[in-house]
């Protein structure tokens, strides 16, 4: 078991170390940090964009360079946030709480450099539990039948709306307009067409990527260039030696890294959940822990630490399930799983076995990969300050322009840009009404598999529903749904019942 | 190294050729057609680039650009399960530059699966060249009792509706429901969208058998996974001699998947003649059989004629398939 391990590590490092594997691995590290210190393009648009193109490359080449972009832009990310107080990224949102403040105090360079290394951290920590419990999982997943693939992604679709860091209600009503939109196409088991009203080319359903770019990357920039502000930040600023956090500084960022990692590989691994998730709980448990909760929102550095390495990590842990379930996390995921498809690969447990030269080549890159990403980070960091001295009025054309094109390559339908124009607007709207995206689109991926798995499941067992509940396995997953909603109905209840005293504490105090 | 497993740069050229070939249609001005082809030939496919037909149709194209020296580039225009590629070559302009290479099995039965068929295949379409014949299999996991189709035959007879099988892809649906219903029985059928996620319940043993694509059955009849018990065309295969037909064990089944190419049916017939040389000269390459047997088919070289007269007889077949299996129209 041990030396398998060993040697299958060993595989990945003779991939990911290759010429062609250390070039396309720098490529997307570097692309990704990129789109993620860029304000309004995410590593969603960058991989639905650059897909295309990895048409032609070696099937493990192009998903360690697409995996590049998808870390190396929570890299990325961070820097906008700490500089602008722009998150590059929704994952790197959290970090601006604290992280802009501590650029605000001087110590822009000491954020920057807890970003890199809190994410180094993170990442790598993800990538060894990713390679350790991959094989456990994947031999699980041999077990695994319709209802328990049903039961899972009703874990997942709960876990999203409940745990959520918006409204659960909010997000809840996403997600069942998410499952509406996902039964648009053709229904597999009877081979009818569903609202499709005569559009033959939603006959495979609603086009995701049109769908993902249109309600994640359309609003973004719309909203952006509504305050259209220009840096003040120049790089000659962040010096190297500024970088260097106090021994203080240290010892407060260690603890909050360790723990934001271990929340991160949690909810990494959990399928609908992800970066976004685990990095605001991350900041949440550090507030909690921490004796001067005061402090944060104006420069702790464990709110820029914890959440730093829970998103890294996360991103790293969502790989699990998508490679060995086949069941994407999140849409990112989701485009990946897209990719794996288009280079003929099925994602799901044989992966390890058909394709153990890229599942561990892959795993291996990301050691690689955040390695070089530190490099980059640290010593190289002014370039990436001055990326953010370009003006948006030619940059946000310019990604309006490559966002068309992406989506039209895709398929070649001029239906998928109705379906983004479409969704860019009700993206405005719902960012307006305070809907998140998220569960949305995580519903309509989800959503197709949910049905077929749940009518598997009973054609398999002769319409016998008690299946779901009797297979160990499933059951077990429908109980940590059941008991999600319970805690989190509780804990709703708990903070109303907390607010209403307080409140009548105050009322007290002032009569 | 083969040549499918080509160099890492000319497959980045490829894919950079796939990325810009809109633009590279676009550029290319109109000649007279006495020299055809001067321009670039586009093939039309009607599924996703890197789904298992776009494979096939990039190989092919790759084979004949290189037996002929033409270039050749694919296009994907997925969608509706074939129609939009279908539609899309018998409107365009009918100079030979326009290909369509897929199923010519799928596209009759297309033509009965929708209340308002976009084309017609028999008129709107030209026949080229024929490709491959390519059957689905009935198959078993290797761990099942079922040594043969007579087992197989035995069991489904006893068991009658507690047995249940998977069926992928419309061929799949079609081929088993014209199995059981020869056979006389009415096992559940369970449905999958891709082989690899019936997988694990063939392997498990939740269904009983399956009817899987000739890809899926050919990989894993070789890694030892699965058992072929049969294979649904009315003759043996040439690639695979040892699998019996269905007819063998006295069932009317025989139903083969067929590729081909077509154009817009206004080609000239000298347009036609040339890319039916083109196509015979690739489908000659030892390199493109090897492939093509690697893809669960035998080749299949035919005349433009030929490709007609099967078109005709394929549709008239669709239309009592789509009945036995119960298909609904769109």
């Amino acid at each position: 078991m041990m030396s398998d391990f060993f040697a299958n590590l060993s595989l990945g490092f003779s991939v990911a170390l290759s010429a062609a594997g250390l070039g396309w691995c720098f490529i997307g590290v570097a692309l990704g940090t990129f789109v993620g210190v860029l304000p309004g393009i995410g590593a969603l648009a960058a991989i639905a964009l650059l897909l295309p193109l990895t048409f032609g490359l070696e099937p493990t080449y192009a998903l360690i360079m697409l995996a590049g972009i998808y870390y190396g832009s929570n890299y990325g990310g961070g820097i906008a946030s700490i500089l602008l107080n722009l998150p590059g990224t929704p994952t790197s949102a959290v970090t601006c709480i604290d992280g802009y403040p501590m650029a605000r105090n001087g110590r822009a360079g000491v954020a920057l450099f807890t970003t890199a290394t809190a994410s180094f951290f993170g990442s790598a920590i993800g990538m060894i539990i990713m390679a350790i419990f991959s094989p456990m999982l994947a031999a699980a997943a041999l077990r695994f039948s319709a209802p328990e693939y049903f039961s899972l992604m009703v874990l997942g679709l709960v876990a999203a709306a409940m745990l959520g860091s918006g409204s659960p209600f909010r997000a809840l009503a996403m997600i069942f307009f998410g499952l509406i939109l996902g039964l648009v196409g053709r229904d597999l088991t009877s081979g009818l067409l569903r609202f499709t009203y005569g559009v033959d080319e939603l006959y495979e359903g609603l086009p995701l990527v049109a769908i993902a770019l249109g309600i994640f990357g359309l609003p973004e920039i719309i909203r952006n260039a509504g305050h259209l502000q220009r840096s003040r930040i120049r790089s000659k600023d962040i010096t190297f030696a500024s970088m260097i956090p106090t021994r203080d500084e240290v010892k407060r960022a260690v603890p909050a890294a360790i723990r934001g990692t271990g929340l991160g590989a949690f909810f990494g691994a959990l399928p609908g959940t992800g970066g976004l998730l685990a990095s605001f709980m991350s900041y949440a448990l550090e507030k909690k822990v921490s004796k001067h909760p005061e402090r944060f929102g104006k420069g702790a550095i464990e709110g820029v630490a914890g959440p730093e390495a829970a998103n890294n990590s996360a991103v790293q842990t969502a790989f699990i399930p998508t490679l060995t379930l086949g069941i994407p996390g999140d849409v990112i995921m989701a485009i990946m799983m897209g990719a794996m498809i288009i280079h003929g690969i099925q994602p799901g447990a044989q992966v390890l076995t058909s394709h153990p030269d890229l599942f561990w080549g892959l795993t291996a890159s990301f050691l690689v990969g955040n390695l070089m990403l530190l490099i980059l980070n640290i010593p190289l960091i002014g370039m990436w300050v001055r990326i953010l001295s370009i003006p948006y009025s030619v940059l946000y054309p310019f990604i309006i322009a490559f966002i068309c094109i992406g989506v039209y390559s895709v398929n070649g339908s001029v239906v998928d840009l109705g379906v983004l124009l479409f969704f860019g607007l009700l993206g405005c709207v719902m960012q307006y009404l305070k809907f998140e995206p998220a569960p949305l689109v995580l519903g309509l991926i989800l959503g197709p598999m949910l049905e077929q798995n749940l009518r598997r499941g009973l054609q398999l067992y002769r319409g016998d529903y008690t299946e779901f509940l009797t297979r160990p396995i499933s059951a077990t997953f429908l109980l940590i749904s059941l008991f999600i909603i319970v805690w989190s109905f509780w804990g709703a209840m708990k903070t109303r019942r907390m607010r209403r005293q307080m409140r009548a504490a105050e009322e007290q105090a002032a009569e | 190294m083969t040549k499918w497993k080509m160099n890492l740069s000319r497959r980045m050229a490829m894919g950079l050729m796939g990325a810009t070939m809109l633009t590279g249609s676009l550029a290319a001005p109109a000649f007279a057609q006495d020299d055809f082809p001067s321009e670039t030939i586009t093939f039309v496919c009607a599924f996703p680039a890197g789904s298992g037909a776009d494979v096939l149709v990039r190989y092919l194209a790759e084979a004949v650009s290189e037996t002929s020296g033409a270039t050749v580039i694919v296009e994907n225009k997925a969608g509706a399960a074939g129609n939009i590629a279908a539609e899309f070559t018998a409107r365009a302009d009918p100079d030979g530059y326009t290909v369509y290479v897929h199923a010519g099995s799928s596209t009759a039965m297309n033509y009965h699966l929708w209340n308002n068929p976009p084309i017609d295949p028999r008129t709107d379409l030209r026949g080229v060249a024929a490709i491959n014949r390519q059957p689905f299999y009935i198959l078993v996991p290797a761990d099942s009792p079922h040594q043969t189709i007579e087992d197989l035959n035995a069991f489904l007879l006893e068991a009658g509706e507690d047995a249940t099988y998977s069926t992928t892809a419309t061929s799949g649906r079609v081929l088993g429901a014209a199995y059981v219903q020869a056979l006389g029985v009415n096992p559940v059928e369970v449905q999958y969208a891709t082989g690899p996620d019936a997988l694990v319940d063939l392997m498990s043993g939740a269904v009983d058998f399956g009817v899987a694509d000739p890809v899926f059955a050919m990989v894993h009849a070789e890694d030892g996974t699965m058992r072929v018990l049969a294979t649904g065309a009315g003759e043996r295969m040439g690639i695979a001699p040892d699998i019996p037909t269905l007819v063998e064990s006295g069932l009317d089944v025989a139903q083969i998947g067929w590729w081909a190419a077509w154009v817009p049916a206004e080609t000239p017939d000298d347009v036609v003649m040339k890319l039916n040389e083109m196509f015979q000269a690739a489908l000659e390459d030892e390199e493109t059989t090897a492939f093509l047997n690697s893809m669960g088919g035998d080749v299949w070289v035919a005349s433009p004629e030929e490709v007609d007269a099967m078109m005709v007889e394929s549709v008239d077949e669709a239309e009592e398939l789509v009945e036995i299996a119960d298909l609904p129209k769109n």
